[in-house]
């Protein structure tokens, strides 16, 4: 989950990371209360999910209250990466020496979290990974490692600071640290990390985002009034269904609607559909053990949805049952209707029992299986693919 | 031979109470794995399918020689149950729950090492030695007895992967899934390196999926392996940004693409399957 600047400085500031005493301002009145409070130039910047708002015009400077007003309103008034604007986060507008980057993330592949220390702050630290690579100071530690000082001073020295300001910015580093792990974040980042004219160190922004399935250790972050967001980005009205089914399913831009069994499959039927020459509708995820009434509502997802001309069904039981498979096909079939042809294979954990209850329900409603086929073991899963190419070409 | 579980595989569920540890405890049983023991803390002296629960691992050790664990616990405990395996000599942990903590998975992984414990997932449909025994939630009808092994992120391809190495003739020495999370216990070096050095493994079918880089990573091992290796990715035509099912499977800017992943495995000297049904063609190139 990733954090809003105003919501991670609310973190630091209990970690005594130094920011300034902003505010945030959600209507254009607010803001030019903020300016006239300040008797400063302020800083405006978009609260938004997304890194890089600078180049995008997400960050703007007012020298009267009344100037604060006009560009608050500018900004909330704007989308800004696909973002809509609703709140400003207003700072002072500080006397800068220099801009520097502070971060810390996870390392996937060896296990370790990374302190990241670089002299060039404000710009992409990707940017400069690329171009000057050695302004970049990097010390990766275990996961259960405490941190000592000693390297947050040695990251500090590579940021220029000496004396008293050795001390300060080292002590910013470990702070960070101990934040990042109080969270269990995934990514923590101060930049820039301004050094101002008077000699202080000030986080210019905050990014911060959290690890999802971490959440449940923390409490406290509703309690200050950070609510719990799943990010799906903008969802269409049927992946909004979906959700509220709990069946993790995405629009995509074809014409084959997908009913397949577990995520990886999912993946590789999306493929495979597009090796025959085809183009998938959706992207769906059944679950472990997915309950009759759950396929059933799979299906509705797909019947109801009018760019699907044919449906592909492949369930390989594993923990789920092939019994529990057709009962929710002749669920939806008996109280639906399947409107567009679907030809789907079944088998795996208890495939005798679903093709009994197939050909049961057949002989009692053979009108409602006229735009299936179904198929078992001894079809290979690359001939129905190939099938439901063909089924949604004839429409 | 078979690597990681086979049929002398001393085995304890952690969790056998609950109503998945059960359940497929007696899946397990009926496939015959030989399940040892139990543990649920609080119902220490109780039995389940006839098997004897424990308050802890390490009476399971004591007790009965325990070697290898399954876990069956909500992800928030999987942490605290893996390293209490670890420390109580555990060699081989199979972690089914799905969602368990980047932070959490990170220090098991490193108690692990220390130890030489190996363990897998999260979010993982278990092991399977055909014939021999059956770690978690695979379903029996997809194995035979035979010369393939197999490694992928995903139980659902697993079953595919071996179905069609069944039907085909080759069978399998041994299935692994490493998990769906996007954090895991083993990657695809750490499996690889085990067949290479199992006798009866003559190939070996590795499945990726889009997402993370552990697939990249495995680079260095195929290059040094003299078993063939077929490579499957899965997710060439997915949307970048979504996250499809698994929650490692999203690609995030340029890392952890398809095309990254196959152009890593064909450098790596791999074999490339497009579906399932190119395996057994390109196994019938090798003499095996």
């Amino acid at each position: 989950m990733r954090l809003y600047e105003y919501e991670a400085k609310q973190l630091f500031s209990q970690f005594n990371i130094p920011i300034t005493s902003g505010q945030v301002a959600e209507t254009k009145e607010q803001a030019k209360a903020f300016a006239e409070k300040t008797k400063k130039p302020v800083v405006l910047k978009a609260q938004i999910l997304s890194g890089g708002r600078g180049k995008a015009g997400g960050v703007k400077f007012a020298d009267t209250p009344l100037e604060a007003g006009t560009r608050a309103e500018e900004l909330l008034t704007t989308s800004i990466k696909g973002f809509p604007v609703n709140k400003i986060l207003m700072d002072e507008k500080l006397d800068i020496e220099k801009e520097l980057y502070l971060g810390i993330t996870l390392d996937r592949v060896n296990y370790k979290i990374v302190v990241l220390a670089c002299s060039e702050g404000g710009v992409e630290i990707e940017e400069v990974a690329r171009r000057n690579p050695h302004l970049i100071k990097k010390i990766s530690l275990d996961v259960d490692q405490r941190f000592f000082p000693f390297w947050g001073m040695s990251l500090a020295r590579h940021l220029g600071a000496k004396g008293e300001n050795l001390k300060k910015l080292s002590q910013i580093v470990v702070s960070l640290f101990n934040l990042f792990k109080q969270y269990d974040a995934k990514l923590v980042e101060i930049n820039p990390l301004f050094l101002t004219k008077d000699g202080r160190y000030i986080a210019g922004d905050a990014r911060m985002s959290l690890d999802d399935d971490a959440l449940f250790r923390h409490p406290e972050l509703a309690e200050m009034g950070i609510e719990i967001r799943h990010e799906e980005g903008e969802m269409t009205e049927r992946e909004k269904l979906a959700r509220g089914w709990e069946i993790p399913y995405l629009d995509l831009d074809g014409d084959i609607g997908m009913f397949p069994g577990g995520a990886g499959f999912g993946i590789m039927g999306n493929d495979f559909i597009h090796y025959f020459g085809g183009k998938p509708a959706n992207f769906m995820d059944s679950g472990g053990g997915p309950s009759p009434e759950r396929l059933a509502r799979m299906l509705i997802l797909l019947d109801e949805n009018p760019k699907v001309k044919a449906i592909f069904g492949a369930r390989f039981g594993g923990i789920s049952r092939c019994d529990d498979f057709a009962k929710g096909v002749v669920i939806f079939l008996k109280e639906h209707g399947l409107t567009k042809p679907m030809v789907l294979r079944m088998t795996g954990n208890m495939w005798q029992e679903g093709v009994r209850i197939f050909q049961e329900s057949k002989k009692e409603h053979p009108e409602i299986f006229k735009n299936i086929e179904i198929h078992g073991i001894e079809t290979p899963i690359e001939e129905i693919a190939q099938r439901a190419v063909e089924l949604a070409k004839q429409r | 031979m078979a690597i990681l579980v086979d049929k002398s595989s001393k085995v304890i569920v952690q969790g056998i109470t609950g109503g998945a540890g059960k359940f497929h405890t007696e899946r397990m049983l009926a496939y015959g794995t030989k399940i040892v023991a139990g543990t649920s803390p609080g119902k220490g002296g109780e039995k389940v399918l006839d098997i004897p629960v424990y308050d802890t691992v390490e009476e399971c050790v004591a007790n009965h020689d325990a070697d290898t664990s399954v876990v069956f616990l909500p992800a928030r405990f999987v942490m605290e149950a893996v390293i209490e395996a670890i420390y109580a000599g555990i060699k081989f942990v199979v972690v089914i729950p799905e969602h368990i903590p980047i932070s959490d998975m990170m220090t098991v992984r490193k108690e692990a090492q220390k130890f030489g414990t190996i363990v897998l997932g999260g979010n993982t449909a278990g092991i399977i030695t055909p014939g021999e025994a059956n770690l978690g939630i695979m379903p029996d009808i997809a194995f035979k007895p035979g010369r393939v092994g197999t490694v992928s992120r995903s139980g659902s391809l697993t079953y595919y992967v071996a179905d069609t190495l069944s039907r085909t003739g080759y069978g399998e020495t041994t299935c692994v899934g490493l998990g769906g999370d996007p954090v895991l216990g083993s990657t695809f070096n750490d499996i690889l390196a085990l067949f290479e050095k199992d006798e009866k493994t003559k190939a070996v079918v590795m499945v990726g999926e889009i997402g993370g880089v552990y697939e990249e990573m495995a680079k260095t091992t195929i290059e040094k392996m003299s078993k063939p290796v077929i490579g499957m990715i899965g997710g060439i035509f997915a949307p970048p940004g979504k996250r499809m099912g698994h929650a490692g499977a999203i690609v995030e800017g340029e890392m952890g693409t398809a095309q990254s992943k196959l152009k890593a495995l064909e450098e790596a000297g791999a074999h490339i399957a497009k579906t399932f049904l190119d395996i057994p063609k390109i196994l019938e190139k090798f003499n095996i």
